[in-house]
């Protein structure tokens, strides 16, 4: 059984400069540093550092996922000993902005523009570009991926979605 | 003065198998800038696998790709055994490793043969598919077709390898390995496929990893990550797995590398049929799969495929989120393609092997007199093909095959 040495290193460099961070972000296994959700000015300062300081300076994938109330990003990383770590980021649905990561990792572009096509992120500094990867014409303002957007309601010959009238609104 | 021109190519052209559109601008014959659109496969895969149960999504993701299947069903079933804290008998591991090494025969034999059409090398377009056939035919022995294996479940493995089943691979292997010295050979010391192939596509190590190239792209740049190797899975903890690397950093390179990998293969092939251990093949996994949450990555005849599932202590997952390896290569291909020119452009595209429906991780087949949706079997698929041929005056079979080819 691995020491996991790498991986507590690598935490320990996170966790020396965000002490408050213990308990909110840990090893989940071999190779695997897995974080809490954090706001937007917590999330910048630690990945900023990360990056810069912590080792991590290749990027993989940044996924998005719905938590109801919330946007989620998880930002995959890795350093030279191969550890993964999973920073999260959340942002309100009211107001999902998030910033580009693409000016310090150029292969964020495609994801981040997911994330603004399927989940109706607002990333601010992304790089002016197409679409991708929904369709041209399809309509302003539905986000596929959304837990409330559910595929039984969309058109896809006319691409238009079509809720019953009750959805969304409280009972009566 | 030379004057700029854009030339658009895609997403339906001649030259294009797959649907995609590269704007390219030329300053007389040198590519100048280079834009990328893809997106025209997507079919909300994703979406899909959060209505549908695990054992369901195994065969959604299965059709992520149809080339490299069996190692996206690999990744999920290992994303939910993770959730689950299933581990999977030795001899499904090693079965699951002999799959994915045979998938990685046919994936790199078959991109040796787009690799000689794109430079005009048809020769060995039909040599290497003439052999990938051959393991084309082992994977349908082994999973009932040729492409998506069905081989995978949560726990383990569908189906055993029989004995007399691994004599016909071994039978095979030796095979592919006889003929891919002549590739190897081919590779290391043609002049004229090193004249063409050399120097075009670059990306240097340090922008393979700026750009998060995986696979051959970024080992021919000498970045010596081979999951296998770095964070192994299945039985690649006991498999002896060397990770190939080459220092020419352009398409020669990623020509060498997958050259030497289809040896390595055939090695990592032996060594499964010589140690594949007793037992059973699966175990069983929990309908529900409890809340958590997993990612995984494993390498893919293209490079890192990775996978993140979360689970909500349903029999659904909450989110599936696909990253194959193709669309971490695009990215680099901007850089890959300025400087070049206009007539390197399909093989520097066709170097890193681009898979469009991985990158956009989708499938739908369609009947497209009824409208209706189907899936049709191999053998049907091989009956359409002979008539559609047979129609067209070419009978496939008068076609006299050599005797070395006849393994079934």
């Amino acid at each position: 059984m691995s020491e996991l040495i790498a991986e507590k290193k690598a935490l320990s460099t996170i966790l020396e400069k965000f002490p408050f961070l213990e308990g909110k972000i840990d090893v989940q296994r071999r190779q695997r540093i897995i974080s809490s959700p954090m706001e937007r000015p917590l999330f910048e300062e630690v990945f900023s550092f990360v990056v810069t300081d912590g080792g991590f300076n290749c990027f993989h994938l940044v996924i998005g996922v719905d938590d109801g109330e919330n946007l989620g990003f998880i930002y995959v990383l890795s350093n030279q000993d191969k550890v993964m770590l999973l920073l999260k980021q959340s942002a309100p649905k009211s107001n999902p902005a998030i910033k580009s990561v693409c000016a310090t990792f150029p292969n964020a572009l495609w994801h981040e523009r997911e994330l603004v096509d399927l989940f109706g992120t607002i990333v601010e500094e992304l790089p002016e570009g197409p679409t991708y990867p929904l369709p041209d014409g399809w309509p302003a303002g539905n986000y596929p991926l959304r837990k409330e957007w559910k595929v039984e309601y969309f058109d896809k010959i006319n691409m238009t979605y079509n809720p019953p009238a009750t959805v969304g609104k409280e009972e009566e | 003065m030379a004057k700029n021109v854009v030339i658009p190519i895609g997403p339906q052209h001649p030259s294009l198998k797959e649907p995609a559109c590269f704007t390219i601008t030329l300053e007389g014959e040198k590519v100048v800038n280079a834009v990328v659109g893809t997106g025209y496969n997507h079919r909300g895969l994703e979406k899909a696998c959060e209505a549908r149960s695990y054992l369901q999504d195994i065969y959604i993701i299965e059709r992520v790709c149809g080339i490299c299947s069996h190692i996206h069903s690999t990744t999920f079933c290992q994303s939910v055994e993770e959730l689950a804290g299933v581990e999977i008998p030795r001899r499904a591991a090693y079965i699951r490793t002999l799959m994915a090494e045979l998938e990685r025969l046919h994936s790199h034999l078959l991109w040796l043969g787009i690799a000689g059409h794109e430079v005009g090398f048809d020769t060995l377009l039909m040599y290497s598919w003439r052999d990938r056939e051959l393991v084309l035919d082992i994977l349908a022995m082994l999973g009932g077709n040729r492409v998506n294996y069905g081989i995978n479940t949560l726990g383990g493995v569908r189906r055993d390898v029989t004995p007399e089943q691994i004599e016909k691979i071994r039978k095979v292997v030796d095979i592919v390995e006889e003929r891919n010295k002549y590739y190897v050979q081919l590779a290391l010391s043609e002049t004229t496929l090193a004249a063409r192939l050399g120097g075009i596509g670059k990306l240097s190590h340090d922008d393979a990893i700026k750009f998060g190239a995986v696979g051959p792209v970024s080992r021919a740049a000498e970045v010596a990550d081979d999951i296998r190797v770095t964070d192994p899975y299945s039985a690649y903890d006991e498999v002896p797995v060397t990770a190939i690397t080459d220092n020419h950093a352009d398409v020669f390179g990623r020509t060498v590398v997958r050259v030497l990998e289809i040896m390595e293969s055939v090695k990592m092939i032996r060594f499964c049929l010589d140690n594949l251990p007793d037992g059973d093949i699966a175990v069983k996994v929990p309908r529900k799969i409890p809340e958590g949450e997993a990612f995984v990555r494993t390498e893919a005849p293209r490079g890192e495929d990775a996978h993140y599932v979360r689970s909500n202590g349903t029999d659904k997952p909450d989110r599936v989120r696909v990253r194959a390896a193709s669309e971490a290569n695009w990215h680099g291909m901007k850089h890959m393609l300025e400087g070049d020119y206009l007539a390197d452009v399909p093989i520097i595209i066709a170097a890193i092997d681009p898979c469009y429906s991985c990158t956009d991780r989708a499938i739908v087949l369609d009947n497209h007199d009824t409208g209706k949706q189907s899936v049709i079997d191999w053998r049907t698929l091989r009956e359409y093909s002979i008539n559609w041929y047979k129609a067209r005056g070419i009978d496939t079979g008068k076609i006299k095959i050599a005797d070395s080819h006849l393994i079934f």
